[in-house]
């Protein structure tokens, strides 16, 4: 087994460096993206590039739009509460 | 599957199935929807090995966390094989890296799940197809 397999054998046996803070939640971006990729893939009659990259970005920014509306709602609700 | 789908209907559907668990995209695939299997098998298995690298795999863990690994099963059966190897706590995962990569590998298995049963639709609707016309 050569040595470049076995490094990247080896990333897969220790976790990342992620720290608790805000910019963590970016994870969920290609999460989104893969989300709204899948279900693009089973809904649509004809899968076309086009059409394709159209109707996910989309959907993909339809749930970006909805999550940030949530959070700014759940924040307001927070600091109403708090203040 | 044609022929296959005359005589057995039900066998069809479940073969169907079982290899939409076994390889994400294979169900598609079979039912020569190229293109759909190919979007599938690279997003899903995409998408699981960042859950991985994220928080190694120690994120599949059958005996700590059984609802995550319910999920995540549903990539693969091969998925089992890695839990076998982490059942011992030899891979500890701890934190944002193990919570992040958990909901990544889990969703990838839930991804894959909507999968299975569209490939299992998309044959019965083939089949009822055949027995119409």
């Amino acid at each position: 087994m050569s040595v470049e397999t076995l490094f990247v054998m080896a990333t897969f046996r220790a976790p990342e460096n992620i720290g608790t803070n805000p910019q963590s939640m970016l994870w969920l971006l290609p999460l989104t993206a893969a989300i709204a990729v899948v279900y693009k893939a089973t809904k649509l009659p004809k899968i076309t590039a086009i059409n394709f990259i159209k109707e996910v970005a989309v959907l993909f920014g339809s749930i970006i739009v909805f999550i940030a509306i949530t959070a700014l709602a759940l924040h307001a609700l927070a600091w109403l509460t708090t203040e | 599957m044609g022929q296959l789908s005359k005589k057995t209907p039900a066998l069809s559907l479940l073969i169907v199935g079982l290899l939409a668990w076994l390889l994400p995209g294979a169900g598609h695939l079979l039912l020569k929807e190229k293109k759909r299997s190919i979007i599938i098998f690279v997003t899903i298995v995409l998408t699981f090995c960042t859950g991985l690298y994220i928080g190694s795999i120690g994120v599949i863990d059958p005996v700590g966390a059984k609802p995550w690994y319910v999920a995540q099963i549903m990539n693969s059966p091969m998925v089992a094989a890695l839990g076998h190897l982490t059942a011992g706590g030899g891979f500890p995962a701890y934190g944002r890296p193990n919570e992040i990569g958990q909901i990544y590998t889990s969703i990838a298995g839930l991804l894959n799940l909507l999968c299975i049963v569209n490939a299992v639709y998309l044959a019965h609707l083939n089949r009822a197809k055949m027995a119409g016309g």
